[in-house]
């Protein structure tokens, strides 16, 4: 039976068929929303990796030393994250566009080469095997924190936070002389996608057996990133829509066989191409950019997107 | 007095050798407008950048109110009550203009994130409303039409509407100070006076008003005080009457006498038949009668829901000087747009010189010999001054004649052959326009099309710009400029359009534009006795 | 000898990065754009030279030019589908970012699924695997200086690199085209309005950065004979991001030292810590470079004006 019709006919039949991939769903929606909030604000960072991985390496490692519970656990890996994201957002969130995003990947990939693959504590190289794991029961929880997380997405984007991050994402010297602390307003957008990353890879861990450190990489980041700008930065929707739709799609792609991974980057092409403000924006009358020098003004280095805001 | 809202004590900045700000003082008294002239690159600018807090590692005293801020972040000054507008317009620009004054609110909302996340629906909807309801009123304030504002995102909007955009969301600040930058750069004589009239309006309300401006006219009518920079030193401070009539500020930025400054001087509109025309005539290459070298015809551009140009036909024959003169977003900078092919028009045609414009590709327009010299300049602020001259002559290809005309070039513009090795981005901004037309003339050019070429100048330079532009005609040069200046560029042309949303309000001889009262209440400003740039003209 | 040799193949493998890195500065520096795609054209560079070399019988000396061609024609696949679509329909900028992925994710894919029969077998039958040249189709001579071993393919690598660096600069700062290129880097609409063809010199630009990469996986197949359809992703390009930001985005001088700085940098870390924090210390470095000088080596200031 074909995913979609089994889906739409026995969607009971489908969620015991497809359990883990729901799972993986939610928790790559929670990173995709980790990561939004960030773009959100005008930040390109690509941290969600580095922070997952604190997440998921803290959380089992507390439960296989400790036989510390999950919930404790995955605070912990939270409260670290917190801490972590401080210590390097203070620094490094005065970089802008490619700049930020290749100083967050350093930081990604140092931790991981420097720390998570040398020391005893984190099973080198070979991973941590997670007795604990549940890989069933933990699809409830994941997706009632991808329902909060999208409802404090949507509803932050009204409040003076979210108009304040709107604000830097547009134009951080107005920003300022409009009375906002653009430092502090960055880290805070920077420090809770840090928190988001690292509970999702908290719960991410366990869901699963094995702790695998190739999970946390460059293409890690990059993937997460796909998600949010592929579903739209202008609003949380976005990228839950987009992390569902992408994980999904390989699976749903099975009759592709061997040529799925040709199939996804075509998509991935085609969606760009046809809906570059991503698949849940809202349209709007804009003027063609790039052709008319009409309105000169000094070129951003890549900044995301124009979203929405209000 | 009254008490001052503003003191700045001995300000003093540096940014390398350059002494930006060499020891001013000066006094803004609460409640009314203080404007702040002199020179480019006088130190204008700077000084309110390093009263915002944008401009760090100076000394001296800024004090708001009797709280000093110097060397506070700007955030912080702009915490204290001290709200600014951009020279360049900094807007949000992928916002609305509502989304961009809402955003401007920070400061008068109280921070409140956590409660507005938990707060019931109808509670937040409610507050979201109040808060949409006093944008709008301030937009009223400036003067924004309902269409301009939300739907589109303010990059779209024309460059003197994103001005008004700019003030009323420095406005939602809530500030006891506002700092204006050159906010009617750009405007015509009536939009100059509604935003004369509203800083007016909001003095009146107890705002205090710092004006940097050029428009003389709009300084001498608003501000009850004004002071003189020219290099980083106060050379003036006192009542505007008095400071028009100084000998250092005449010397040094307004130009000592009119009828001494280079371009043509403005003729009575008693005697319509201006000079430059009859010599025209004498040459047999007078309005319309020679040959067509650019032919428009009912010209249509469209940006996605915007009709920008609606219609227009003009014709340039050899060797004339058309002005196009009209407000902000009449559509004025679009229509050169289309003939250089960097939009392409909905429908209509245009032909220069057997090209039809409306195909060609950009490079194939410059080649075929029209150069465009673009609105704010456009010089290539990375590369020298060297290369973008060499530039310049891109279109010829590898033709050896380019080193004999860089050597020509130089010689004619002396300033450029001084600076040859600087990055152009250090010239001043009327270096900057003459490098932007020498520019343009190593293309070789039969026809030239400039886009507010005397924007941003101080009078003194600008009249220079003219005078420039004067010479170009009389070697023969066929010229098409828009100008918002519209009595200079009256009395340069043969011709002139008067653009109005998108069409054709009046055309004709420059003399009887200049002449008709409707384009004179409107373009060439009510009262033309209080510029001191632009001489009188007898009164109708 | 031991520190010489190493520091030795550190200036080997710089000079590949330095060379692949070129090609990210050129896009970036013209377009604004990390052209995500760069790492697979250096994987195809060097699969089209193998495949030409053990597939078809072409001798290096002819498959190599070939392949660098090959890796041009697919700078002009990149702008046609991924690049210009994009600029035409006014995406935003993060946009290209994901289009690129979307191209090597397809030009890593179809390699990987490429065996001995099917569509690709003439290109490349190996599947995941990896292989190198066969033995004899390339030079192999080795140099003995000073105790130092010299294999001819990284000497080649070597020269050919320096040369390329330094004809590169000279276009790019002293012809018409190379001014052409900074004038579209700058501002695009005033380059039109000088008569500069855009979209050619944008072309032009992609096709070049390409050539560049293409000729570094070739080089690179050689020297270190590894080829395979990761190579391009496991083995430049997070290096290339860290090369350019190194040496200061957008700086061509600035990327050719950042290559060699990287190159030194794993050549020292390997020395002393080992192969698996070779890495984390190449990254710790560029982090702490990001955070003490932003604007890298040889970058410009970074300061915005009011």
């Amino acid at each position: 039976m074909g995913f979609f019709t089994q889906l739409v006919t026995d969607p009971g039949g489908f969620y015991r068929g497809h359990e883990l991939l729901v799972a993986q769903c939610g928790i790559n929606a929670m990173l995709a929303v980790s990561i939004w909030f960030t773009l959100y604000s005008g930040q390109l960072a690509l941290a969600t990796a580095g922070f997952m991985a604190i997440g998921g390496y803290t959380s089992v490692v507390l439960a296989i030393h400790g036989h510390v519970p999950l919930p404790v656990g995955t605070l912990a890996g939270c409260v670290l994250a917190a801490l972590a994201g401080v210590a390097i957002g203070l620094p490094v969130l005065r970089l802008r566009g490619v700049f930020l995003a290749i100083a967050t990947i350093a930081f990604g990939e140092a931790l991981r080469f420097g720390l998570i693959l040398n020391l005893p504590l984190t099973g080198r190289g070979q991973g941590l095997t997670n007795l604990d794991a549940d890989p069933t029961g933990g699809i409830l929880p994941v997706w009632i924190s991808v329902s909060v997380l999208g409802y404090l997405g949507w509803s932050i984007t009204r409040t003076r936070l979210g108009h304040a991050w709107a604000a830097i994402r547009e134009d951080e010297l107005a920003a300022a002389a409009a009375a906002i602390h653009v430092r502090a307003h960055k880290l805070a957008a920077f420090v809770i996608g840090a928190v988001i990353a690292a509970y999702a890879g908290a719960l991410d861990a366990h869901l699963n057996f094995f702790v695998d450190p190739t999970e946390y990489g460059f293409d890690r980041a990059v993937q997460v990133l796909v998600f949010a700008v592929l579903g739209g930065i202008g609003s949380v929707a976005g990228p839950i829509v987009g992390a569902v739709g992408l994980t999904a799609l390989p699976e749903a792609a099975r009759w592709a066989s061997d040529y799925r991974e040709v199939l996804y980057g075509v998509i991935l092409m085609l969606v760009v191409v046809f809906r570059p403000q991503g698949l849940v924006a809202r349209r709007r009358g804009t003027r063609p950019r790039g052709r008319a020098g009409r309105r000169p003004r000094p070129r951003s280095r890549g900044g995301p997107a124009a979203a929405r805001t209000d | 007095m009254v008490r001052p809202l503003l003191e700045l004590t001995d300000l003093r900045l540096h940014f390398g050798g350059v002494r930006a700000l060499d020891g001013v003082s000066l006094a803004v008294p609460e409640g009314e407008v203080f404007g702040l002239i002199g020179p480019n690159g006088a130190g204008k600018t700077t000084l309110i950048n390093m009263v915002t807090g944008l401009a760090p590692g100076g000394s001296g005293s800024v004090r708001v109110a009797g709280v000093e801020v110097m060397g506070r972040p700007a955030h912080a000054v702009a915490g204290a009550g001290v709200a600014r507008t951009f020279q360049g317009v900094r807007l949000y620009h992928g916002l609305s203009a509502v989304e961009n004054v809402v955003c401007g609110m920070h400061r008068r909302r109280p921070p409140d994130t956590l409660r507005e996340l938990v707060a019931p629906l109808g509670r937040v909807r409610g507050q979201r409303a109040a808060r949409r309801a006093a944008a709008e009123r301030l937009l009223d304030l400036v003067g924004l039409s309902c269409a301009e504002r939300s739907g589109v995102p303010a990059s779209a909007l024309a460059y003197g509407r994103q001005r008004r955009v700019e003030i009323a969301r420095a406005l939602a600040l809530d500030p006891k100070l506002l700092i204006l930058d050159e906010p009617v750069a750009g405007m015509v004589p009536t939009e100059k006076r509604e935003i004369g009239s509203l800083l007016g309006d909001l003095c009146a309300g107890g705002l205090t008003v710092l004006l940097i401006e050029h428009d003389m006219p709009l300084v001498m009518t608003v501000c009850s005080r004004v002071a003189v920079l020219d290099f980083g030193r106060k050379i003036a401070d006192g009542k505007p009457g008095a400071v028009a009539r100084d000998a250092a500020v005449l010397e040094a930025y307004l130009g000592s006498e009119p009828t001494s400054a280079p371009p043509p001087p403005v003729r009575s509109p008693r005697r319509p038949a201006a000079a430059p025309r009859q010599a025209d005539l004498a040459r047999g290459v007078a309005s319309g009668r020679g040959p067509a070298l650019l032919e428009i015809r009912d010209l249509e551009v469209r940006y996605g829901a915007v009709h920008a140009v609606r219609g227009v036909s003009i014709e340039v024959a050899v060797g004339e000087i058309v002005a196009v003169i009209g407000a902000n977003g009449a559509g004025k900078s679009t229509i050169l747009a289309a003939l250089s092919g960097l939009v392409r028009p909905s429908a209509g045609r245009a032909a220069f010189d057997g090209l039809d414009l409306n195909r060609a590709a950009p490079a194939r327009i410059v080649a075929h010999g029209l150069a465009h010299v673009p609105e704010g300049r456009q010089i290539l602020a990375r590369l020298t001054v060297r290369e973008n001259l060499e530039l310049g002559g891109f279109s010829r290809g590898r033709g050896g004649r380019l080193a004999a005309d860089m050597a020509a070039m130089e010689a004619r513009f002396p300033i450029l052959a001084e600076r040859r090795s600087t990055p152009a981005g250090a010239l001043s901004g009327g270096e900057q326009q003459v490098l932007a037309i020498a520019r343009a003339l190593m293309a070789r050019p039969r026809l030239l099309l400039l886009d507010e070429p005397s924007l941003g100048l101080a009078p003194l330079l600008a009249a220079e710009v003219f005078g420039m532009i004067a010479e170009l005609h009389r070697g023969g040069m066929t010229i098409l400029v828009v100008e918002q200046n519209a009595h200079r560029a009256l009395g340069l042309a043969t011709r002139g359009y008067v653009i109005e949303t998108g069409r054709i309000a009046f055309a004709g001889p420059a003399a009887e534009l200049r002449a008709n009262p409707d384009v004179r209440l409107a373009y060439l400003g009510a009262d033309p006795g209080l510029s001191p740039a632009d001489p009188p003209t007898a009164g109708s | 000898m031991v520190i010489g040799q190493q520091l030795l193949d550190g200036v080997f493998i710089g000079s590949i990065y330095a060379l692949f890195a070129l090609g990210y500065t050129l896009v970036f520096g013209v377009l604004d754009i990390v052209n995500l795609a760069h790492s697979a054209v250096f994987m195809l560079g060097a699969v089209f030279a193998y495949s030409l070399v053990a597939l078809h019988g072409v001798p290096f000396g002819l498959a190599a030019p070939v392949g660098v061609v090959a890796a041009a024609l697919l700078g002009a696949v990149i702008e046609f589908a991924a690049l210009r679509p994009l600029r035409r329909r006014g995406a935003p900028p993060i946009a290209p970012l994901v289009s690129t992925i979307g191209l090597a994710l397809i030009a890593v894919a179809l390699i990987e699924q490429a065996r001995g029969t099917g569509p690709l077998s003439w290109l490349w039958r190996d599947g995941a695997n990896s292989v190198s040249f066969p033995a004899g189709t390339v030079p192999q001579t080795t140099y003995h200086l000073a105790g130092l071993i010299l294999p001819l393919p990284k000497v080649i690598t070597l020269l050919v690199s320096v040369g390329l660096m330094f004809a590169l600069a000279y276009i790019v700062r002293r012809t018409q085209s190379g001014r052409a290129m900074r004038a579209v880097a700058e501002n695009p609409g005033a380059a039109a309005l000088l008569g500069v063809d855009v979209n050619r010199v944008i072309l032009v630009t992609v096709m070049g950065a390409s050539a560049l990469a293409g000729l570094a996986g070739i080089l690179f197949a050689v020297a270190i004979s590894d080829v395979s359809p990761y190579i391009g992703r496991d083995e430049v390009e997070l290096r290339g991001l860290a090369v350019i930001v190194l040496g200061g985005m957008g700086s061509i001088p600035g990327t050719i030292l950042g290559g060699y700085a990287l190159g030194l940098i794993e050549a020292l870390a390997l020395l002393a810590f080992g192969s698996n924090a070779r890495v984390g210390i190449a990254f710790a470095a560029l982090f702490l470079m990001l955070v003490l000088r932003p604007q890298g080596l040889l970058g410009s200031r970074l300061t915005e004006r009011v």
